[in-house]
């Protein structure tokens, strides 16, 4: 549909037949290898302009279109490489930091640093009272002469256990409406009175942490954005990329070949008609959201915007991962139940929850769906208009 | 509930539930969850030593005498608690024992069973099948077993299991020792507190249990008294959300007061009283003396999707609370698909259910 972009998929992916298979994940890596290999894997495309393709290039990208970056991706995810661990730091916390920074010299010294891996940006906005309500956040920065103090805890902060750099968003005002009121900032995540605490999820990982501040001493030049705009620099965070490509969708030919490779009561199991509902429904929704990635494609290429429906992806993954999951257990049986690599059903299963509550839980993005798309009016909010430190 | 028997029931759960509440903390629980097979020994010492094994068999075997709606009642406690213990193996299979027409030969074992001197695997899943094949691939020949069995809940902790293996082509119940003719494989499972194993018989010696009715017996007495298990559990994730969306609070409010959330609360809640009330209502028949593959393929899949349901939406309730191993609700996500797999997943007793209903339907 458009030949430079085609000769940039055939080069992309000769040159990942070329390259990946020296950063493949391997069964049984700690965290502390898969660390060092993610960071190998970013300083190779950083060489090859594929790190950050959507940055400029003085901060170390490769200052191509959001199209370059969708193609790779989709490239990329063809290959078992590490590609978890700088989502955030390169999609959200660095652009944010590049676009408001306030010294051009410093985002030119730590602009390549995270693109090559070298260095890592956290993201902390959640608490444990401001998750879907992002705009409630207590931490506060307290400005003194130059200098801010910040107290407080963030909580469900990734990787903030190996990050160099934070991006945090802090309650500068308390006596204003609660978006009002905050501020944004960039911090050094070695910075005395910061303590880590890492989070243990069920599944295993240990990406998330508790992060606490403790008179976090900051110059007023790492504020980014207006005192008191933060609200609106962390919806720039949330939205910079305006189209994530998600990996994750249910493995629908390995169910299909489990069902017809196990049985239910001497049956082969690809004659239960429930089971067959169900991966006739698996199917339908992936390909209404092929056709929806499509399109978003052709309007970013056409110079506009993808459509609302985008927004649908997310909320659709963690379901159909939960329902997939379940469906390869119960065919399974009791050998669903094993854990580990030899079930990914299981695996999925297990991680079903989490992409149905991270970025966004279901019931958050089903309001905004309502909302936002289809202009229903918003529940009732008793919050709303009153100074921070009058809510109850 | 009314009857007499209810008080019954109603002390001796009670009783197991204070000490349960009082030995067992969450630690211990998530210790168990570590590592692959994990059992509560000390806790089925105890559970021994207060007669639970036998709570619901008859006084003549060393029994408490009490009957199966006192056990529905305990079984709620455990599935309530996450606790893991053969009870339900012990009371089933002692009972189908009892009734085999080769009683008397069976006897000795029903006696261990009710004493909790041995503990039993029901272990009727083969490999490769979700559900029960009309002729299981184990075999028996003569008095001796050759084939095996999938992974089954108790089968690394018990000097017994019961399975199900052709003879001359047709499914019969063996009872079986766990002894050097058994290898058992344990492996790292989503849920690893159910002390579970393969099992593999090279010549296995093993005694028929004989009767026409064995078989469905343990299948359907083991279902009704699980369902309970899962009904305890599904209406333990309640609480805990219904608990969290009264304090935690988001936009001002308690999330409770969001229309999702209370919509979820409600759903779960009648996913949990259809499953209570298909399982009350095989408990009845049971009681009579009447128990319908109906009534307990009912019972059995909706107590299936209470439980998984509630402990999905239970985490959901929780946001990114739900996801920490701390915190206690992936016990019950993962408790919640293991009984739900353990003994035949959903779609095999759809069937079940489905072909009893076609051969009774009338016209
Ligand atoms: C794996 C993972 C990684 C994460 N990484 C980061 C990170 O790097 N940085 C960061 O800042 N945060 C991070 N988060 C936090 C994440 O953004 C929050 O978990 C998420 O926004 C939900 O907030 P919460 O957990 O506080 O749940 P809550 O907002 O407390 O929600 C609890 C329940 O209430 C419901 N609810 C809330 N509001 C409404 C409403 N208006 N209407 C109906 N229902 C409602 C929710 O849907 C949910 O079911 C991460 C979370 C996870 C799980």
């Amino acid at each position: 549909m458009n030949p430079e972009l085609d000769q940039y998929r055939e080069e992309c992916r000769a040159w990942l037949n070329e390259n990946a298979r020296h950063c493949l994940l391997q069964d049984g890596m700690t965290l502390d290898e898969e660390i060092a290999l993610a960071r190998k894997w970013q300083a190779l495309k950083a060489d090859a302009g594929y790190a950050a393709i959507t940055l400029p290039c003085e901060y170390g990208g490769a200052g191509k279109s959001e199209l370059h970056k969708i193609v790779f991706s989709e490239e990329e995810m063809q290959h078992r490489v590490p590609r978890q661990y700088f989502i955030i730091s390169l999609s959200n916390a660095l652009p944010t930091f590049l676009h408001y920074g306030q010294s051009n010299e410093l985002k030119c010294e730590l602009g390549p640093k995270a693109v090559r891996g070298e260095q890592l940006w956290c993201q902390m906005f959640s608490e444990p009272g401001a998750g879907s309500d992002l705009a409630a956040v207590r931490t506060k920065a307290e400005k003194d002469g130059d200098d801010w103090i910040i107290n407080g805890q963030k909580l469900w902060t990734s990787w903030a256990q190996i990050a160099d750099w934070g991006v945090i968003l802090t309650r500068t005002d308390p006596t204003v409406p609660k978006h009002k009121g905050l501020s944004y900032f960039f911090v050094n995540m070695k910075s005395p009175g910061i303590e880590v605490r890492t989070l243990k999820r069920f599944t295993g990982d240990q990406d998330l942490n508790e992060v606490f501040f403790n008179d976090v001493r900051i110059p007023d030049s790492q504020r980014l954005g207006e005192v008191n705009g933060g609200f609106m620099v962390a919806i720039h965070t949330l939205m910079m990329e305006r189209y994530a490509v998600s990996s994750v969708n249910a493995p629908l030919d390995e169910i299909i070949e489990l069902a017809k490779n196990t049985k239910v009561g001497g049956e082969p199991a690809i004659h239960d008609s429930a089971i067959r509902e169900t991966i006739a429904d698996t199917f339908i929704e992936q390909q209404g959201l092929r056709n929806i990635h499509r399109r978003a494609v052709q309007a970013i290429s056409d110079g506009g915007s993808p459509g609302p429906e985008g927004a649908i992806r997310k909320l659709l993954m963690g379901e159909s991962l939960l329902r997939a999951g379940k469906l390869a257990m119960d065919l399974l049986g009791a050998e669903g139940l094993r854990a580990g690599s030899y079930n990914r059903f299981a695996k999925s299963w297990l991680n079903a929850p989490v992409l149905r509550i991270a970025g966004g839980t279901d019931e958050v993005l089903k309001n905004t769906v309502a909302e936002r798309i289809l202009g229903l009016p918003q529940e009732m909010r008793p919050d709303k208009g009153k100074a921070f430190n009058e809510l109850p | 509930m009314q009857s007499s028997a209810q008080t019954a029931d109603e002390a001796i759960a009670r009783e197991i539930e204070r000490v349960i509440a009082s030995e067992v903390d969450e630690p211990r629980l998530k210790a168990l969850l570590e590592s692959p097979a994990s059992f509560d020994l000390p806790l089925w010492k105890l559970a021994v030593e207060q007669g639970w094994p036998g709570l619901s068999l008859p006084t003549d075997i060393g029994g408490l005498g009490l009957g199966w709606r006192d056990l529905a009642e305990v079984a709620q406690v455990l599935g309530h608690a996450t606790v893991s213990l053969p009870l339900i193996q012990a009371t089933v299979v002692a009972r189908v024992l009892m009734a085999a027409d080769n009683a008397q030969a069976l006897r000795p074992h029903a006696d261990t069973l009710a004493s909790g001197n041995a503990i039993v695997s029901v272990a009727l899943m083969e490999p490769g099948d979700a559900g029960l094949a009309p002729v299981p691939n184990l075999t028996l020949k003569g008095d001796t077993l050759t084939g095996a069995i999938a992974s089954a809940p108790f089968a690394n902790v018990a000097q017994l299991a019961l399975v199900r293996a052709q003879r001359n082509g047709k499914a019969v119940l063996a009872l079986v020792e766990l002894n050097e003719a058994v290898t058992r494989h344990t492996a790292a499972l989503i849920d690893n507190a159910r002390a579970a194993a393969s099992l593999e018989f090279t010549e296995a010696p093993a005694l028929v249990v004989e009767g026409a009715s064995a078989l469905g017996d343990v299948l359907a007495l083991s279902a009704l008294m699980t369902a309970f298990e899962q009904i305890g559990g599904a209406a333990a994730c309640l609480e805990l959300a219904k608990s969290y969306a009264m304090e935690h609070k988001a936009f001002g409010q308690p999330i409770g007061a969001f229309q999702a959330i209370k919509h979820k609360m409600a759903d779960i809640y009648t996913a949990i009283e259809i499953a209570r009330g298909c399982a009350l209502e095989a408990l009845q028949e049971l009681e009579q003396g009447s128990l319908s593959l109906e009534a307990t393929a009912a019972a059995r899949i909706s107590a299936s999707r209470a439980y998984d349901f509630a402990a999905q939406e239970a985490i959901q309730t929780h946001g990114g609370m739900g996801i920490t191993w701390e915190g206690f609700l992936h016990h019950h996500y993962r408790r919640a698909r293991s009984l739900a797999l353990e003994l035949g997943s959903t779609a095999y007793w759809r069937n079940l259910l489905i072909d009893q209903l076609v051969a009774g339907a009338k016209v």
